[in-house]
C-alpha cells in the first residue's frame, strides 16, 4: 500500500469514535508506546469542487490549531496538539481522560443519542467521583469561557458536551482546592473575534444549550455568568446588556422578504 | 536510549532512537564535524555523513520526551510527503523545533554548539538497524555519558524557551509565575503545541 | 455541529429533544380528512411574480392541484424590478391570470371555500397590490380570506408535491436563505443568510454581467455557468448554520475588472491562455455558494438527526443545487426531495395549499386584519395542522 498517505495508515489503524457532518473522530496513537491521541479527520466532501475542498479543508484545519494554541497561550485550558497534517485534513490533539460535562450533569429526559452507551453511575456520584458539586464545577466554566472571550476567541458551539472534566483518577492537578480541570474542546467553528456581539452570542447558545439539556438549568447556568463576570471584568457590563438583547430577538435578526 | 515505532510511515523512517548524553566534552569538535561532513566528497565524505548521521540537539531548549517526539514525528510526516524544508530529515526536527521559519536560526539555536554539556542526540532510520547498532554508532561520535530522560528536568533552561518562544507577558505564562512546578508545565504544553502545528503556524 | 472532536460519544444536539419527540409523535396529525372537497385560490405577488392556483383537498386526504398559472414581470437585462413597477404589473394582470387558473381549473368563484393571499415577507407594493385584490375577491364573493407566509407556502408545497415527511427545509430564493426544521407547530430557522439571499446574490452578479432576465437570471446564470471550467477563488463564509453572501458578490464583482477577465468570452489570440470568462465567473460563484448552502443543510441534519432534505424557492430550481445535495444526502444515507419550476419558483398554488392547511383547522383572516408585511419570519407562523 506504498501510494496510501501516513496519515490515512494512521486513520486505518485507529479506533472509530463519532461521525459528525464533517469530520470523524478517532482515538489513536502516534507511537505505539505513546499515550493516546484524538484524531479529528476531516473528510472529503464529494459535492464540493475538489480544489475548493481542499483549499477548505486546509483551512480549518489550521484555523482550528490556531485557535487552540492562541487559547493555550492566554491560559484557557483547552487539549494540547499533537499533530497536524492539514493537507489530509487530519488534525492530531491531546487525548482527554473524562468526561463531559452533559455527562456530569443531570439531563432530562433521554434523548436517544447515546447509541446505546448505558451510564452505570447515576450522574451524581460520578461528579463525586470527580470531587467538584455542581457549583464549583459551574465556577469553572464561566472562568474558562471567560479566559477564552478575553483571548478574543469565539468558540461557535458552545454546547455541555463540548466541555470535558478531567478524571482525577489519571490527572495530577496542581490546584490544592480542585482535584480536576475543566478543559473547553471543538473548536472547529471558533472564529477570531473582538465583538461583544460576537461573545454574547456565544453564550447565548450555551445558555440554549444548558435550557435543553437539563432540567432546571436556570441556576447553574446564573452561577456560571457570576463566574465569568467576576473573570472578565471590565467588558462585563456592556456584555450583559447585549446578551440581555440578543435573549429578546433570539439571536437572530428581523427579516426582510 | 529509547526506541519509538512509527508503523504509519515508510520502514527506511519508522524507526526514531533518542537519546540523552550529559557531560558532553566534544560538543565544539562535533559541530565543526557535522559541517565538514555536509561538503566533503568522495568515499571518505559518504562515511563520514553517515558517522554523523543524527540530530544533535541542545537539551537545554527541549521542555519533555513528548515536546521532541513530537517536533520529530512532524519531520517524518514532511519527510512522507516530500516536503521537508530543510536537507534532511534529522536537521527538519530541528526545523520543526524553532517557532520562526529561519533554518540557520533554528540550527544555530537547537543545533550542538561549543557550549553544550547536554546533548539529545536522535537518529531515524528503518527497524533493520538495532538499537544496539545505533547506540554504537552514537557512542562513537559524542564523547559523553548516556543518561536516562528523566535527568532532563534539571536541564531544560525554561527562561531561553520563553524568549525564543516569546511566552514573556503571555496570560498563561503571568497566571502561572508563581508556582515554577505549574508554569514549567504550562509552557511544556504551549511548546510542544507550537511545534505541531508548525506548518500552519499564521 | 456534528463535526465535533468529541470524547464521549454523546453528541450534544443543541434543542434535538423536542424535534425527536415530535418525530415519534407525528402519527397523529391534528388534520382531520374533509367530509367533503374544499378548494382554495392561492394568490401571490410578494415580489416579480404573479401566481394564481387553485388547489382541492379531498376527503381522501390527498389534493389535487386545479390550476398553477403564473406572470412574471421581466425587466430588460442589467436592470433589477423596482416595487412600483412590479405593483403596477401585478395590478395589470391580476384580472388576467386569475381568470384564467378559474377557468383551467373548470370552476367558478362561488366553488371556493376561501381565498388565500400572500401576507408576507417580500415587497411592500407588490404585496399590497394582492393583499387589495384579495380583499375585494373575498368581499364580492362572501369567501373567507386566509392570508399566508409566503415561506410556509414554499415548504407545504414541497411537502405536498414531494412527499417528504420531516425533512430539514433549505429554503432559497431572490429575497430568501434560511435552512428549516419542524419543531411544536413551529418552522424552525437554524440557519440562514446574515445579509443578502443566495437569489439576490445571483441576480445582482447576473445585472453585473447583463445577463438577461428571461426567464430569470439564475436560469441563465445556470447555463452560463455549464461552460465554465475554471475555478477563482471566492471568500467561502460559513458561519455555524449561517452564511454571509455579500463579500463573494463583492469579491467576485472585482474579477469583472481583472486583466485576465475577457467579457466575451474568448481568448484574445492562440496565446491568450490565462483568462477569465463569464462562464467561469458563474461556476465559480455556483460552486462556491452552493458548496456554502449544501455545507449548512448537512450541518442541521447532523443537528437534528434528520435524513430528509427538501430544497424550495426559486434557486431551488437549479439542478447544480439539486445534484450537490443529492451527493451529500446519499452520503448521509438520506434523500433529496427537489420540484421543478412549476412549484419551486413563486406560484399562487403553494399559497393555496398552505392557506387551505390553515383554513381546515378553522383559522380564518378577517377584513380587519388582512394586511401584509414585508417582514415576516417563517418562525412566526403557528403551525397548527402538523403533529
Amino acid at each position: 500500500m506504498a501510494t496510501t498517505s501516513a496519515s490515512m495508515r494512521l486513520i486505518s489503524s485507529s479506533t472509530l469514535i463519532s461521525q459528525g457532518a464533517e469530520a470523524k473522530v478517532y482515538k489513536g496513537y502516534l507511537t505505539p508506546s505513546g499515550s493516546a491521541v484524538l484524531l479529528k479527520y476531516r473528510f472529503k466532501k464529494t459535492y464540493r469542487h475538489p480544489s475548493l475542498d481542499t483549499t477548505l479543508t486546509k483551512a480549518r484545519v489550521a484555523g482550528e490549531a490556531r485557535a487552540l494554541l492562541k487559547c493555550l497561550r492566554s491560559g484557557v485550558n483547552v487539549p494540547g496538539i499533537r499533530m497536524v497534517d492539514a493537507s489530509e485534513g487530519l488534525l492530531g490533539i491531546e487525548w482527554i481522560e473524562g468526561k463531559s460535562v452533559k455527562y456530569l450533569l443531570p439531563s432530562g429526559a433521554d434523548d436517544g443519542d447515546g447509541e446505546g452507551e448505558v451510564p452505570v453511575e447515576s450522574p451524581s456520584q460520578t461528579l463525586e467521583h470527580f470531587g467538584i458539586s455542581v457549583d464549583t464545577l459551574m465556577n469553572l466554566i464561566g472562568i474558562e469561557i471567560a479566559k477564552m472571550h478575553l483571548a478574543d476567541i469565539i468558540h461557535g458551539d458552545l454546547t455541555t458536551s463540548n466541555m470535558m472534566v478531567r478524571d482525577p483518577a489519571s490527572f495530577t492537578s496542581l490546584d490544592p482546592k480542585v482535584p480536576t480541570e475543566l478543559v473547553l474542546i471543538d473548536f472547529g467553528l471558533s472564529y477570531h473575534s473582538t465583538l461583544v456581539e460576537d461573545k454574547a452570542v456565544d453564550l447565548y447558545v450555551l445558555e440554549r444549550a444548558f435550557a435543553s439539556t437539563h432540567p432546571d438549568s436556570e441556576p447553574m447556568f446564573a452561577g456560571m455568568l457570576a463566574a465569568y463576570e467576576k473573570q472578565v471584568g471590565k467588558e462585563w457590563s456592556a456584555l450583559r446588556r447585549r446578551l440581555d438583547e440578543v435573549r429578546l430577538r433570539g439571536r437572530k435578526r428581523s427579516m426582510v422578504g | 536510549m529509547e526506541s519509538l515505532h512509527f508503523p504509519q510511515f515508510d520502514p527506511q523512517i519508522s524507526q526514531v532512537s533518542i537519546a540523552l548524553f550529559t557531560k558532553v566534552s566534544n560538543a565544539g569538535a562535533l559541530k565543526l564535524r557535522i559541517i565538514a561532513a555536509a561538503t566533503a566528497e568522495g568515499q571518505a565524505g559518504d562515511v563520514e555523513r553517515e558517522a554523523v548521521n543524527f540530530a544533535f540537539i541542545d537539551a537545554r531548549l527541549i521542555t519533555s520526551k513528548l515536546h521532541l517526539e513530537t517536533a520529530v514525528c512532524q519531520a517524518l510526516l514532511a519527510a512522507s510527503q516530500d516536503a521537508l524544508r530543510t536537507r534532511t530529515v534529522h536537521s527538519e526536527v530541528l526545523y520543526n523545533l524553532n517557532p520562526t521559519h529561519n533554518i540557520t536560526e533554528a540550527i544555530r539555536r537547537y543545533g550542538v554548539s561549543d557550549a553544550n554539556t547536554d546533548v539529545i542526540v536522535v537518529r531515524i532510520d528503518s527497524p533493520e538497524l538495532t538499537p544496539e547498532a545505533v547506540l554504537k554508532k552514537m557512542e562513537a561520535v559524542v564523547v559523553g555519558t548516556l543518561s536516562p530522560f528523566s535527568d532532563l528536568e534539571n536541564i531544560t533552561d525554561w527562561a531561553s524557551i520563553k524568549k525564543y518562544h516569546k511566552l514573556n507577558g503571555e496570560l498563561a505564562i503571568t497566571e502561572a509565575a508563581k508556582d515554577p512546578q505549574k508554569e514549567h508545565a504550562v509552557i511544556d504544553k504551549i511548546v510542544t503545541s507550537s511545534v505541531a502545528m508548525k506548518s500552519v503556524m499564521s | 455541529m456534528l463535526d465535533s472532536a468529541k470524547n464521549n460519544r454523546q453528541d450534544l444536539v443543541l434543542d434535538s429533544m423536542p424535534i425527536l419527540q415530535q418525530t415519534l409523535q407525528q402519527t397523529r396529525s391534528p388534520l382531520t380528512n374533509p367530509e367533503c372537497p374544499v378548494l382554495a385560490l392561492g394568490l401571490e405577488g410578494s415580489a416579480n411574480k404573479l401566481g394564481a392556483g387553485v388547489i382541492r383537498h379531498n376527503p381522501d386526504g390527498s389534493s389535487t392541484v386545479l390550476s398553477n398559472v403564473r406572470h412574471t414581470y421581466i425587466t430588460p437585462p442589467g436592470e433589477g424590478f423596482q416595487p412600483r413597477d412590479t405593483a403596477l404589473h401585478h395590478r395589470e394582470w391580476a384580472f388576467e391570470v386569475i381568470k384564467s387558473s378559474l377557468a383551467s381549473a373548470y370552476i367558478v368563484m362561488s366553488d371556493l371555500d376561501c381565498i388565500c393571499y400572500t401576507k408576507g415577507p417580500g415587497m411592500g407594493a407588490p404585496l399590497q397590490s394582492i393583499a387589495l385584490i384579495a380583499r375585494t375577491l373575498s368581499l364580492l364573493h362572501n369567501k373567507p380570506l386566509v392570508g399566508v407566509n409566503h415561506c410556509v407556502g414554499h415548504i407545504e408545497m414541497g411537502r405536498e408535491i414531494t412527499g417528504a415527511k420531516n425533512p430539514v427545509v433549505l429554503y432559497v430564493s431572490g429575497g430568501n436563505t434560511q435552512v428549516i426544521a419542524y419543531s411544536r407547530q413551529c418552522y424552525r430557522i437554524f440557519g440562514e443568510t446574515l445579509d443578502i439571499a443566495v437569489g439576490n446574490c445571483l441576480d445582482r452578479f447576473a445585472r453585473i454581467l447583463t445577463l438577461s432576465n428571461n426567464p430569470s437570471p439564475g436560469y441563465n446564470i445556470e447555463q452560463e455557468a455549464k461552460r465554465g471550467a475554471r475555478l477563482i477563488p471566492l471568500p467561502y463564509t460559513t458561519k455555524g448554520m449561517d452564511v454571509s453572501l455579500s463579500g463573494i458578490l463583492s469579491a467576485i464583482e472585482v474579477f469583472t475588472q481583472d486583466k485576465r477577465y475577457r467579457p466575451n468570452g474568448k481568448p484574445q489570440s492562440s496565446e491568450d491562455k490565462d483568462i477569465i470568462t463569464p462562464a467561469d465567473l458563474c461556476f465559480s460563484l455556483q460552486e462556491t455558494v452552493f458548496a456554502m448552502l449544501v455545507e449548512i443543510t448537512e450541518r442541521a441534519m447532523a443537528h437534528i438527526g434528520s435524513k430528509e432534505v427538501l430544497i424550495v424557492g426559486g434557486v431551488g430550481c437549479n439542478e447544480r443545487l439539486q445534484d450537490m445535495m443529492g451527493i451529500m444526502a446519499q452520503e448521509r444515507g438520506g434523500q433529496v426531495f427537489a420540484t421543478d419550476e412549476r412549484f419551486c419558483i413563486d406560484n399562487g398554488i403553494m399559497i393555496a395549499q398552505a392557506g387551505l392547511l390553515s383554513f381546515r383547522m378553522g383559522s380564518t383572516t378577517p377584513i380587519a386584519k388582512s394586511t401584509c408585511t414585508q417582514r415576516f419570519r417563517t418562525d412566526q407562523v403557528n403551525v397548527s395542522w402538523r403533529a
